[in-house]
């Protein structure tokens, strides 16, 4: 059949390579393990110890002495605590996060909902002008609202010119308003998948039949829709929350330098003075704070629930 | 029964309502169509507004109106530069999602079909690369090969970060498919006295196929919009499209990217139609395959 079949001996050896349990373990995970191994486990873990480590910044060479000195500098920037960049970073970064979370979330509910209910022609059009922003660049999209927004930006201009207001409004320039709606643009696929993955699994005629029984809507809904969708709900604010904590491309184009987040914090270390003590010591904030949000997620919903996306 | 506060069923309207419930529902279901409608508004407003700028004299707004030209198009295709991080790119995605895609493979075997110690481990951990965030993982892998391996950044760990980036996506799509594959099937081949490769080729994999064809496209996508990942670990001489980009982009004027991106809008909507129309692309994004709907 196949003209690229490998000569017997080759093949008696994969065959029996496949046979034995040990080693057909080992052709299978062997080499994902490897990967997570050495390409994951090992550069995280190298990353912590350089976080306690001094980095010489004549040579940007590791000197293997440790010290707390990279945590210290975090925290100190001559004021208040608070005043540190790392810590306006950090703390401007979650409530982005999170304000983007609950904009996805009330935001994609509805047409989840819709979509679920709905079948035939019209479901799989949307679904198709909801997966090709989807499938499109991040990058375009961040773009594509880098035009939208700003003093002479799509909307204000449009705005101006139809009349409606005299001056550019400082809400459509760029900043925190217009980082929030750029990173909603972005992540809000996710969200809408993966609820719409745990509403399509809804036995609707339980809402019937709650309805017919008397329940208002919104008791439907508190009693029954959100605590069946719950592992969509949280898996898909999991998918949303997480990369905008660390987002970089959308709050370097929206922010034009006026908000740091930190993401933009670590990359400019590194890119910058090659900081990498610094960096890692930062990056331990957000690696710990997200393992914490997945492991209170994981608490109501298993990784198995969390599906694709 | 029915107390005054409850709600009344249709046959019985109570008097204390001012809108009867054919009226509620009737504006609640078209309220739901609206909030739908802008929603779609709100993600195709955008990239509608680069597609006709790229098409127009006037690179960053739309007033005033200036004409419709092709020359953005042709800046675009004439830069050296950007053929360059072009083919730079389509390298990089095709051989890490190549990468991605045959040990996601292998590992979705392992996990649907043998039992092992620390699989419940193994398999948490093939899941986050695809969430930890990319700056954390470009940074981490940057400092592990320069630092400790003394390895210059490049080809090579461009490649290898986009492969391990890859990999949960081909991983999910895969053994979700896996999972719903009746096993007896298998079983009856093995028992004819075909051999585990045979069985695989011959049994497995045109099942799976599709599901493999939707695992590799989202880690070649992954890859090839991948930014922060790429910009820590390409080399002087690996070119990467979107660096180029992100370049362009921070200049604030570049009429050649608006033709670029509607470009690319293009490309994706030609491919995800055709998608759409041989395989299930809906039930591998959302992860609601079944035996049913295949």
């Amino acid at each position: 059949m196949a003209t690229d079949e490998p000569d017997e001996s080759t093949r008696a050896r994969a065959v029996r390579l496949l046979s034995g349990p040990r080693s057909r373990l080992g052709v299978t995970v062997g080499p994902s393990a490897a990967w997570i191994l050495t390409l994951l486990v090992a550069p995280l873990a190298f990353m912590v110890a350089v976080s306690f480590f001094e980095v010489s910044s004549l040579t940007y060479q590791i000197i293997y002495e440790p010290t707390l000195n990279n945590y210290r500098s975090l925290f100190d920037g001559g004021g208040a605590i608070w005043n540190t960049p790392f810590v306006t970073a950090l703390w401007l970064s979650y409530v982005i996060a999170t304000v983007t979370t609950v904009l996805c979330l009330t935001l994609a509910f509805p047409l989840a909902y819709l979509l679920a209910r709905k079948g035939g022609r019209l479901f799989k059009l949307v679904i198709f002008f909801v997966l090709l922003p989807f499938f499109t660049m991040y990058l375009v999209r961040a773009y594509s609202w880098v035009l939208m927004f700003g003093p002479g930006g799509v909307i204000n201009s449009t705005l101006m010119s139809w009349g409606l207001i005299d001056a550019p409004l400082g809400i459509f320039n760029y900043g925190i308003p217009a980082i929030i709606v750029g990173l909603t643009h972005a992540y809000f696929p996710y969200m809408l998948l993966t609820l719409y993955a745990s509403l399509d699994g809804l036995d609707f005629s339980i809402i019937e039949a709650a309805r017919d029984l008397g329940a208002s809507r919104v008791e439907v809904l508190r009693d029954h829709v959100i605590p069946l969708t719950l592992p969509g709900i949280i898996g898909g604010s999991l998918f949303v929350f997480v990369p905008s904590v660390g987002a970089f491309i959308t709050p370097t184009f929206l922010g034009q330098g006026k908000v740091q987040m930190i993401g933009m914090l670590i990359e400019s270390r590194v890119a910058g003075t090659y900081s990498i003590g610094y960096a890692s010591a930062a990056s331990m904030f957000v690696l710990v704070s997200i393992v914490g949000a997945m492991i209170l997620a994981f608490r109501y919903v298993s990784i198995e629930e969390l599906g694709g996306a | 029964m029915a107390t005054d506060t409850s709600e009344s069923t249709e046959t019985a309207p109570s008097t204390d309502r001012l809108i009867g419930h054919q009226t509620v529902e009737r504006l609640l279901g078209t309220s739901l169509y609206v909030v739908s409608g802008l929603l779609l508004l709100f993600l195709w407003v955008p990239l509608a507004i680069i597609i006709f700028l790229a098409f127009a004299e006037n690179a960053v707004t739309i007033f005033p109106f200036e004409g419709f030209t092709l020359d953005n198009f042709r800046l675009a295709v004439s830069s050296d530069s950007m053929r360059a991080s072009l083919a730079g790119s389509l390298t990089i995605a095709t051989v890490a999602a190549s990468v991605a895609t045959v040990l996601g493979v292998l590992a979705s075997f392992a996990l649907t079909r043998y039992r092992f110690r620390l699989r419940e481990v193994y398999r948490t951990f093939g899941i986050i690369p695809m969430v930890i965030p990319g700056i954390i993982l470009g940074v981490a892998l940057r400092i592990y090969f320069q630092n400790l391996l003394g390895i210059l950044p490049g080809f090579a760990t461009v490649v290898l970060a986009h492969s391990l980036y890859g990999f949960p996506f081909v991983l999910l799509i895969v053994s979700a498919r896996m999972y719903t594959f009746d096993e007896s099937l298998e079983e009856a081949a093995r028992d004819l006295g075909a051999d585990p490769i045979t069985v695989f080729r011959d049994v497995t994999l045109p099942v799976i196929a599709p599901a493999v064809g939707a695992g590799f496209l989202f880690a070649w996508i992954r890859s090839f919009e991948d930014y922060i990942r790429a910009l820590f670990l390409t080399g002087p001489n690996t070119d990467v499209l979107t660096i180029w980009m992100f370049s362009r982009i921070r200049q604030l004027d570049a009429p050649e990217l608006n033709a670029v991106s509607a470009l690319i809008v293009f490309g994706i909507a030609i491919a995800l139609a055709v998608a759409m129309n041989v395989g299930n692309v809906t039930g591998y994004v959302a992860g609601t395959v079944t035996e049913e709907e295949e």
